[in-house]
């Protein structure tokens, strides 16, 4: 799927923890882990915003549009 | 005093009802093979035995074994799939797949499906057997009510199974509509 989820390297960046992300976005940790693998199939704005404010950043630093060939490699 | 019937309740009242008939279809299918198998092996006088009393198939099996037994045979395939299509319905119940808060799972598309596909082999079945039975009246042969062979109704059991086709793609769709639901966070 072209759309990336960066979940993982804000987590790291913040140095915060799957668990501790989960306690404050009020997610479960199973829905969590489906967004951080790349599993879903679409994120709500709400949780997006309980994201975007625990983690302290932009919606666009956890979404990213890689678009089909260069996820290939056969782009330029 | 209002009586308000809940859905736990007319599902424990429609799995009693679909063991009872389960039964009555099982008991049906093995009476007609077995009094068949005794017939046309050990004993032939057996033929009288049949539920329907002693003038059942007992003519037709005067005039011809070969035709009785493609009766029986037609008869005895309707009745399994019948016994079976009810198999299929007690072991929803009894192995509780059926799940009210996700309703639309792959199991519940598979027993729709199977359910479809026993119904259409009742219909060419039963549409075969009543043909048979006609063309056999027009030889000769004597044959009984065509309501007591149970091959009536062919067009009905043709229309179900449409009607269950049409349901395992709504079905199929809805467990598209559902999976896309769960993995939304």
């Amino acid at each position: 799927m072209p759309i990336i989820v960066n979940l993982d390297v804000m987590m790291a960046k913040r140095k915060m923890s799957l668990n501790e992300l989960s306690e404050k976005v009020d997610l479960t940790l199973s829905n969590l882990s489906i967004l951080k693998t790349g599993k879903a199939k679409a994120v709500r704005f709400s949780t997006l915003e309980a994201i975007c404010k625990v983690l302290d950043c932009q919606p666009g630093d956890i979404l990213e549009f890689v678009s089909d060939k260069n996820e290939n490699g056969s782009g330029i | 005093m209002e009586i308000k019937i809940t859905t736990p309740q007319l599902l424990k009242v429609l799995q009693l009802l679909s063991w009872i008939v389960f039964i009555g279809l099982c008991v049906e299918a093995g009476e007609i093979i077995v009094n068949a198998v005794i017939t046309l092996t050990i004993h032939p006088p057996g033929v009288a035995n049949f539920w329907k009393g002693a003038a059942y198939l007992s003519g037709l099996y005067s005039f011809d074994k070969g035709y009785f037994m493609v009766i029986v045979l037609i008869m005895s395939i309707v009745a399994v799939l019948k016994a079976l299509m009810f198999y299929l319905i007690v072991k929803l119940f009894s192995e509780r797949k059926l799940n009210i808060s996700h309703p639309f799972n792959p199991e519940l598309r598979k027993f729709i499906l199977n359910l479809s596909c026993i119904t259409l082999g009742i219909s060419l079945f039963s549409h075969a057997g009543l043909k048979y039975a006609t063309w056999l009246a027009k030889q000769g042969g004597s044959i009984p009510d065509l309501q007591a062979l149970h091959f009536v109704g062919a067009d009905i059991w043709l229309f179900m199974a449409i009607v269950l086709f049409v349901i395992v793609q709504i079905v199929k769709r809805g467990i598209e509509l559902q999976t896309e639901n769960d993995l939304t966070i």
